[in-house]
């Protein structure tokens, strides 16, 4: 799953990058000691014993064969049409990292695994490229294989190949392609600094990473240091994507990368459009994940969101079989209320949850906390930016679209925040004065005011530090920032707790510089969980640990306020067929849809 | 002649260089470094550090500026290892973001803005200026009254408001108009006109406003001066009166405002460029700024100011030609 774009973490015009759900794998892995065993049974894609991993990952066959389940009404031909305000930034699959070009990705390019998804809410981590999601070889999460399907081939009918994919996974080791997803590469190199010894295949670099084997044709094989029993997640991300090596155009390859997918270039102008036109060579009965009806995808970049909105409720022919993967602006949602219009709306929670972030390095008090965490109107936040469609009001660390979630209230208050219990809680100690520190955007500025004017509702005096939005991320991730709250987004790169927990709140992970704990909230007893988390054996176990620890330390150390879930409220033409919100990457995917004849 | 242009161009280059120099200060004076933009998630001190030496911005700021111009009059190699790139002159560097060389991103964009103004000039300069000269010369008339009026609104008007309205009227809700779009005019001169129509007709529009009232007031005090009224007594014809001596007259500041528009707005038509969701200069260089694309943002700002200082020069020299009181010298 990836992330949408503009002011996430790490940038607000940065990019929002949720790959395939975001980040804190690293630390999962590497404080995970002794993941003991995975309750797959590592045959292959026909074992019809395999079962369904208790949690999100299949092993179930039929799940993880070709072809792909047809489409109800689906029918083969047309072409659909993306309106987006920005271009990629990449399209190497080393490099790609944003939710947007990740849904892009998938029509040009298979990973190891992916995620099969029916519209229903039913996720799922399946082989792609691999015939299942990989065999824990030692049931101790530390060797990973996978088995490349026979009959995959690139757009020139070549066979994609184990080597392939490795020399994939070595070639985002180097600095010069370096904007992709880490995770295999840290766990490899078991160190954040992934390309400290080994820097890719350039330059005399070996074409197999350190860790990497291939023992033949079609199998894979990854030799961690450490359990990491995330893999069939982290096996997800565009990082296992094959590239063969004399196809390696190194960073030209942004412009044209060699599909392995559905799908391959026709025409691509970096900013301004791309086509894409299927690949022949395509075998729908090797993949489980697409069904690929539309003959082409066009891509235009040149929009502004309001425009995109204007022609989507429009809906003139041009752009029947369009879609959009921008939010319709505020300004713009009372135009989707009509029946007609209403019914062309792709909406649901994506991985991002917002928190009022609490500095508790300068909010010592739990007490005081706690009082914030009641004085905040969530209602106001959410209506500073378009009220329901951006979001609902939050009162959990975790996204609901994490596995295992649990709903909880630990602070219960009206959404509009509670005052009173403010004052009660306080009792007689003063509201200590508070700076509120934003990113510098029309929509922080609105949130930011709506924010102040509820703490001072219920007795704190607050000012107010814009911050600007290229530097806001860097700025409170300094353990010494002079901030009390700030709002901060998190979304998980794949759905489980271990994505966000150990990232946000494992106090041990806290530096001077670059923090994502921004609450700075260490606790030796939740460190001590994440780590025993970490070695629990099934899946489902974890993700039942993950969701107490959440209520946990909401409940006994309120160090953030969840602000709200965020939400995607997007348009799609009325000849678009079977397009759904994609739980993996908070926006319609485009391998199941079709043009309506 | 001859030494007034080598003059000029002098002047050109040297405010070009202290604009490249001003804009390379102000860039590395924001407090966020663009490898910390482009970072995601996972980046630590080090994968910055890593990044920026990438990028070439760990080096002291005078060696970066003595590359950047080096590059554009001698070419310069760009990366390390196998990652090496021949960037011929004159080389702008490649974008931060994209990889993708900044001669490419204004051979792209460029072409769209210039189609954008070159319609939009045409419609204002030809509408703008006739109308106001005939309301000069019916002066006190319904036509001149109407004409007043219209301006009036149209100088009222802003982009962003017409250019909404239009596109509601004529492409979302009649659907009369394709969706504006930019297809090169050597490929199809008639998708070009008929997609830069609704930017033309909004630019158009609301400077031909202005430049009627300009015309209608220089047009009124020309016709004003004594040698008109002279040329009048000794028997010429009104036509010959206006045409050869009022208008030649009026018609110099004019030019004057006309290329210093035109230079303007052919470093970036930002708005236009937004609402009517065109890739051109302008939207490249703001969001350039936004990302801290230093090549995107160095490139766009010369060639902006290169835009403006040459319009001068062209409208110093059509002075000479429209009004031969002045000399050029």
């Amino acid at each position: 799953m990836t992330i949408p774009k503009k002011e996430t973490r790490k940038g607000t015009t940065v990019r929002l990058k949720i790959g395939a759900l975001t980040a804190g794998a690293l630390s999962v892995a590497l404080v995970a000691s002794g993941c003991s065993k995975t309750t797959e049974d590592g045959g292959s894609g026909d074992d019809k014993k395999a079962a369904v991993q208790s949690g999100l990952i299949s092993y179930d066959a039929a799940e993880n064969k070709g072809p792909a389940p047809a489409v109800e009404g689906g029918v083969k031909g047309g072409n659909v049409g993306i309106l987006l305000p920005d271009g990629f930034e990449h399209l190497d699959p080393a490099r790609a990292y944003v939710n947007v070009a990740s849904l892009t990705g998938q029509l040009l390019f298979r990973s190891l695994n992916g995620y099969r998804e029916d519209g229903k809410g039913n996720l799922k981590v399946v082989g792609d490229l691999a015939e299942n999601p990989g065999t824990d070889v030692n049931k101790d999460c530390k060797v990973w294989e996978f088995k490349i399907r026979q009959g995959v081939k690139y757009e020139d009918g070549s066979p994609v190949t184990a080597a392939d994919v490795a020399y994939g996974v070595a070639r985002s080791f180097s600095k010069n392609l370096s904007e992709g997803p880490h995770y295999i590469q840290q766990w490899l190199a078991d160190s954040k600094e992934y390309n400290a010894t080994y820097k890719g295949p350039y330059d005399g670099g070996a074409d197999l990473p350190p860790g990497v084997t291939v023992p033949d044709a079609q199998t894979i094989r990854f030799t961690f240091a450490k359990p990491q029993c995330d893999m069939p997640y982290a096996a997800t991300m565009s990082t296992t994507v094959p590239v063969p090596k004399a196809k390696d155009t190194k960073t030209e390859y942004d412009r044209k990368p060699f599909s392995s997918g559905p799908y391959k270039i026709k025409s691509y102008a970096i900013g301004q459009s791309l086509v894409l036109e299927r690949n022949p060579n395509w075998d729908g009965n090797t993949d489980p994940l697409r069904t690929a009806l539309p003959d082409t995808f066009t891509w235009n970049f040149t929009l502004q969101a309001d425009q995109v909105a204007e022609r989507l409720v429009a809906d003139a022919d041009a752009d029947k079989s369009s879609l959009s993967w921008v939010p319709v602006p505020a300004a713009q949602l009372a135009k989707t209320t009509t029946p007609e219009v209403k019914a062309r709306v792709i909406s649901g929670p994506t991985q991002y949850v917002w928190y009022m972030t609490i500095n508790n390095n300068r909010i010592k008090d739990v007490n005081v906390r706690r009082a914030l965490n009641y004085a905040l109107d969530k209602d106001a936040l959410l209506k500073a930016i378009g009220g329901s469609a951006a979001g609902t009001p939050a009162t959990t660390l975790l996204s609901p679209t994490v596995g295992g979630f649990e709903k909880y209230d630990a602070l219960p208050a009206p959404v509009t925040g509670d005052p009173a219990k403010v004052k009660e809680l306080l009792g007689s100690t003063p509201p200590p004065p508070l700076v509120l520190a934003y990113a510098n955007s029309p929509r922080r500025a609105a949130q930011a005011e709506a924010a102040r004017k509820s703490f001072e509702a219920a007795g704190f005096k607050v000012t107010t530090k814009a911050i600007d939005p290229t530097n806001y991320y860097t700025e409170i991730g300094r353990k010494d920032n002079p901030y009390d709250l700030y709002l901060t987004g998190w979304g998980s790169d794949w759905p489980t707790g271990g994505t966000v927990i150990p990232p946000l709140f494992d106090g041990r992970e806290i530096a001077e510089t670059g923090n994502q704990n921004s609450a700075y909230f260490n606790e030796p007893s939740v460190g001590a969980e994440i780590d025993r988390i970490g070695g629990l054996p099934s899946e489902a176990e974890r993700a039942k640990a993950w969701a107490a620890l959440d209520k946990k330390i909401m409940t006994d150390f309120a160090p953030t306020i969840p602000a709200y879930y965020d939400a995607s409220y997007t348009l799609i033409g009325s000849k678009v067929g079977n397009a759904f919100q994609s739980d993996a990457f908070g926006y319609p995917g485009l391998t199941n849809i079709y043009v309506k004849q | 002649m001859v030494r007034f242009v080598i003059r000029r161009l002098l002047l050109a280059v040297t405010t070009l260089f202290a604009i490249s120099v001003i804009t390379f200060l102000l860039f590395f004076a924001v407090p966020s470094s663009p490898a910390t933009v482009m970072c995601g998630k996972q980046c630590s001190p080090e994968q910055i550090a890593q990044t920026e030496h990438r990028l070439g911005i760990d080096k002291p700021i005078v060696e970066q500026y003595g590359t950047f111009v080096k590059g554009i009059f001698v070419g310069r190699v760009i990366g390390e290892g196998d990652f090496i790139r021949e960037c011929p002159a004159p080389c702008l560097g490649y974008s931060f973001r994209t990889d993708e060389p900044v001669t490419d991103i204004l051979g792209r964009t460029i072409p769209v803005t210039v189609s954008i103004v070159f319609g939009a000039a045409v419609m204002w300069l030809v509408i703008g200026v006739s109308l106001g000269m005939t309301s000069a010369l019916k002066r006190g008339t319904v036509f001149d009254r109407f004409a007043i009026g219209v301006s009036l609104v149209g100088a009222s008007l802003q982009v962003y408001f017409f250019g909404l309205v239009l596109l509601l009227v004529f492409v979302y809700s009649t659907g009369l108009l394709p969706t504006p779009s930019y297809t090169p005019f050597t490929e199809n001169p008639g998708k070009w006109a008929l997609g830069l129509l609704l930017p033309w007709i909004t630019l158009g529009f609301l400077n031909s406003a202005l430049y009627a009232r300009l015309s209608r007031a220089q047009m009124l005090e020309t016709l004003s001066e004594d040698y008109v009224r002279t040329a009048r007594a000794k028997g010429l014809t009104k036509r010959k009166v206006y045409i050869r001596h009022a208008l030649r007259a009026a018609i110099t500041p004019i030019i004057t405002i006309a290329g210093l528009d035109i230079g303007a707005s052919l470093g970036g038509t930002v708005i236009t460029e937004s609402i009517f969701g065109l890739q051109g200069l302008g939207r490249t260089a703001v969001k350039a700024v936004g990302d801290l694309n230093l090549p995107i943002v160095l490139a766009t700002v010369l060639v902006a100011a290169a835009f403006i200082v040459f319009a001068n020069i062209i409208v110093d020299m059509l002075y000479a030609v429209v009004d031969p009181r002045v000399r050029l010298g």
